[in-house]
C-alpha cells in the first residue's frame, strides 16, 4: 500500500524542470500522460528541496519527448490521492506530447531508468505469447543447453503476490544456477548457452559475460525481451545478474518448485519468498512501482570486473542512432572517404571499421568497391543494412566489438584470408585503451599480407587561441587523441606510418574541427629474424 | 667549518622536516595506494573475460584450422562469427 502523509493539502506543479511537490510525501507516486502510465518515482529518494517544494526532475530518457501539450496526472499508486491532473504545456509548446517509440508504441520508464513497453499497454493475447515464449526459453535452456532455469524477478513477484503479471513490468526474466567454479568458466558456459539458443532459432543479444537477452517477436509486430541471467556462488556469496549479491543458500533455489502465472506453469526457486526477499528486500509484499535496486557496491564492482566492459557505451550509441541526432551525420561520403578512394586501386576491397550510419561504406560501394562494414551498434547495423538493401549495393554488414576479443579475432581471421584495405574515420576517439590495443591487433592480422589502414581522428595539438579545443561530437562519446600516442601504439604493434597529415576538418556530425589527423599505415610482414629470434 | 651545535640544530631541523613531510604524505599515500590497489584488483578480475574469450576461440576454431581443410576452415570461421 502507498502511504501518503501530508500535513496540509499536497499538490504538485509540472514544469520543464520536473514535478515540484508542494507538501511532504513519503510514498511512491505514479505519473501518467494522457491516461497512460509513464513513470513512477519516490519523492524522498528521487527529489531535492527547492524554495517551491520538493523537485523530482524528469528522467533524462523522457526529456526528448517533453515538447507540446498533454494531460499529466500524478497520484499515489492506487490512484486515490491525486496531486495534479491537468493539461500542461512543456518545452517548445508545439504539438502534442507523445511518449512513443519510432513505431508509435507507448513507452514507460522501467526500474533501472530505461525506456520500455509496460505490460499495462499489452493485451491478453500478447501477454499469453510472452508467457508461452518464456516457457519455451526455459525448455530450450534445458534441452539444448543443459541448464535448468527458473522464473525470477517481476514475473515471479507478480505470480507469488497476485497470481498475475505486474502492471508496470516490461519483460520477463529467467535465471539458471551455474555450477562453474570461476567467472571465466561460467562465461564459457554462457557462450555455449548462446550458441544453443541460436541453434533453437532465438535472436540473442549478449549483454554481459553472464547474461543474454532473447528477442521474442510478437504477433503485433513488437518484440518482447526475455533476459537469461546466470546465478552462482563464489566463496559463500550468492551472485545473480543483473547486479544482485548477498547471502542466499542453495536450498532456497533447488530443488525447484512450480508456480502458475495466467495459466502457464513455470519452474520457480524452491523457496520463492526467500528469493523475493533477496531480490527486493523485506518489503517485497508491498507494491511499489517506483522500486529501484540498492545493490551492494562491492558486489557490483566484482560483477563489473568479471563479466562486463565490452559494451559500456552501447546504450548511449543506441540512443544516438535511434533518435534524431544521428540524422545530423551527412549522407554523402565524407571528404576523408574521397581522399582514401583516390589512393586505392580501382575496385580494391575495403573494410570500414566503425561504419556508423554507413555513409562512407555506401560511398565506396557506389564507386565499385566490395565493402565490409563493421559496426559496434546493433541499431547502426540495422540502419546500414536498410540503406544498402534499398540501393542494392555490395556491402556486407558485420558486428565488431573492439572490447570483445572474440569478435576481434574472428574478424582478423577472416580479413587475413580475404584481404581488404582498412578504413576507420572517427573511430579511434570512441575507443578506450584496451579497444585500441585490440584494433592494432586486428590490423596486424589483416594487413600483414598487404593493404593499408587509413585513419582519421580528432587530434590534440597546437591550435591558436586562448581556449582549449572542445571535444568533437557527439558530445561525451568521442575524445581527442594525441597523434604521438597513436604513433607509438601503432609502431609498438608492428605498424609503419607512411603518411601523416594534420589540419582542419569536420567531426562525425559535420561540425568544424580545427585539428584532425590523417594516417596511412602499413603492417609489414615480420622478417625471418623477427619470426625466429633464435 | 660549522659549529657542532649549529650542525646538530640543522640535522634536527632536517629530521623534523622529514617527519612532517612523511606525516603529510601518509593519508594521501594510503588513499592513493588504496585506489591503485582497487584498480589493480579490477584489472585482475578482467582477465577472467580475456581468458574466456581466448579459450572460446581456441576451442571453437583451433580444430578446424588444424585440419588444414580450406573449405571447412572458411565455414568454421564464418559460423563462429555469425554465432557471436
Amino acid at each position: 500500500m502507498s502511504s501518503l502523509t501530508s500535513p496540509r493539502a499536497v499538490g504538485a506543479v509540472v514544469s520543464d524542470a520536473g514535478i515540484t511537490l508542494l507538501g511532504s510525501i513519503d510514498g511512491p507516486l505514479v505519473l501518467s500522460v494522457d491516461g497512460r502510465y509513464v513513470w513512477s518515482f519516490s519523492p524522498v529518494r528521487d527529489g531535492r528541496p527547492t524554495r517551491a517544494g520538493t523537485l523530482v526532475e524528469w528522467p533524462s530518457v523522457l526529456r526528448r519527448f517533453l515538447h507540446g501539450s498533454a494531460r499529466v496526472r500524478v497520484s499515489d499508486v492506487v490512484g486515490e490521492r491525486v496531486l495534479v491532473d491537468e493539461e500542461v504545456v512543456l518545452g517548445d509548446g508545439r504539438g502534442t506530447i507523445e511518449i512513443v517509440d519510432p513505431q508509435g508504441l507507448p513507452l514507460a520508464v522501467d526500474k533501472v531508468g530505461h525506456l520500455c513497453r509496460a505490460f499495462s499497454a499489452t493485451d491478453e493475447g500478447i501477454r499469453d505469447e510472452i508467457l508461452a515464449g518464456t516457457r519455451r526459453a526455459i525448455d530450450d535452456l534445458r534441452e539444448a543447453c543443459g541448464v535448468e532455469a527458473y522464473l525470477n524477478y517481476g514475473a515471479l513477484l507478480g505470480a507469488v503476490r497476485d497470481g498475475a503479471m505486474i502492471a508496470h513490468d516490461s519483460d520477463t526474466d529467467i535465471c539458471y544456477l551455474s555450477r562453474q567454479a570461476s567467472p571465466a568458466e561460467l562465461m564459457l558456459e554462457s557462450y555455449r548457452i548462446e550458441r544453443g539458443l541460436r541453434g533453437r532459432g532465438w535472436n540473442v543479444l549478449r549483454m554481459s559475460g553472464g547474461d543474454v537477452k532473447l528477442l521474442l517477436p510478437l504477433s503485433d509486430g513488437r518484440q518482447c525481451h526475455i533476459d537469461v541471467f546466470v546465478a552462482f556462488h563464489v566463496d559463500g556469496t550468492f551472485y545473480q545478474l543483473g547486479n544482485r549479491s548477498g547471502r542466499l543458500p542453495e536450498s532456497a533455489i533447488v530443488p525447484f518448485s512450480t508456480i502458475t502465472l495466467h495459466g502457464h506453469e513455470f519452474p520457480a526457486p524452491a523457496d520463492p519468498e526467500a528469493m523475493l526477499a533477496f531480490v527486493y528486500g523485506p518489503g517485497w509484499r508491498v507494491p511499489d512501482p517506483s522500486f529501484a535496486y540498492a545493490d551492494p557496491v562491492a558486489g557490483v564492482r566484482r560483477l563489473d570486473g568479471w563479466l562486463r566492459g565490452f559494451r559500456t557505451d552501447m546504450g548511449r550509441w543506441t540512443e544516438f542512432y535511434r533518435w534524431a541526432e544521428a540524422g545530423r551525420v551527412g549522407r554523402p561520403g565524407s571528404a576523408f572517404a574521397r581522399w582514401v578512394h583516390r589512393q586505392l586501386p580501382r575496385g580494391a576491397a575495403i573494410a570500414d571499421l566503425g561504419a556508423g550510419t554507413g555513409r562512407d561504406a555506401v560511398h565506396f560501394a557506389r564507386h565499385g568497391r566490395p565493402v565490409l562494414a563493421y559496426e559496434f551498434s546493433r541499431a547502426a547495423r540495422g540502419t546500414i543494412r536498410r540503406r544498402v538493401a534499398h540501393q542494392d549495393l555490395p556491402v556486407d554488414v558485420r558486428m565488431l566489438l573492439l572490447n570483445e576479443l572474440r569478435t576481434v579475432l574472428a574478424a582478423g581471421a577472416e580479413l587475413s584470408r580475404d584481404p581488404h584495405h582498412l578504413y576507420a574515420r572517427q573511430l579511434l576517439g570512441c575507443l578506450d585503451d584496451a579497444a585500441r590495443a585490440n584494433l592494432w591487433l586486428l590490423c596486424r592480422m589483416a594487413l600483414r599480407g598487404g593493404g593499408r589502414l587509413f585513419l582519421e581522428f580528432s587530434a590534440l595539438g597546437p591550435v591558436a587561441g586562448p581556449e582549449p579545443v572542445a571535444d568533437p561530437g557527439p558530445a561525451g562519446l568521442v575524445q581527442r587523441l594525441d597523434p604521438e600516442l597513436v604513433r607509438r601504439e601503432i609502431e609498438a604493434a608492428g605498424g609503419r606510418i607512411d603518411l601523416e597529415e594534420l589540419g582542419p576538418g569536420v567531426d562525425m556530425l559535420g561540425d568544424p574541427d580545427p585539428i584532425v589527423c590523417r594516417l596511412r599505415v602499413a603492417w609489414p610482414r615480420p622478417t625471418h629474424r623477427e619470426r625466429n629470434p633464435r | 667549518m660549522t659549529s657542532a651545535p649549529l650542525s646538530r640544530a640543522r640535522a634536527r631541523a632536517r629530521f623534523l622536516q622529514d617527519r612532517v613531510q612523511r606525516v603529510r604524505r601518509r593519508p594521501i599515500g594510503v588513499f592513493a595506494r588504496l585506489n591503485a590497489l582497487e584498480e589493480e584488483v579490477q584489472e585482475q578480475r578482467q582477465l577472467n573475460r580475456r581468458l574466456a574469450e581466448l579459450t572460446d576461440v581456441v576451442a571453437e576454431l583451433l580444430v578446424p584450422l588444424a585440419h588444414r581443410d580450406e573449405e571447412w576452415t572458411r565455414e568454421a570461421v564464418e559460423r563462429y562469427r555469425v554465432d557471436l
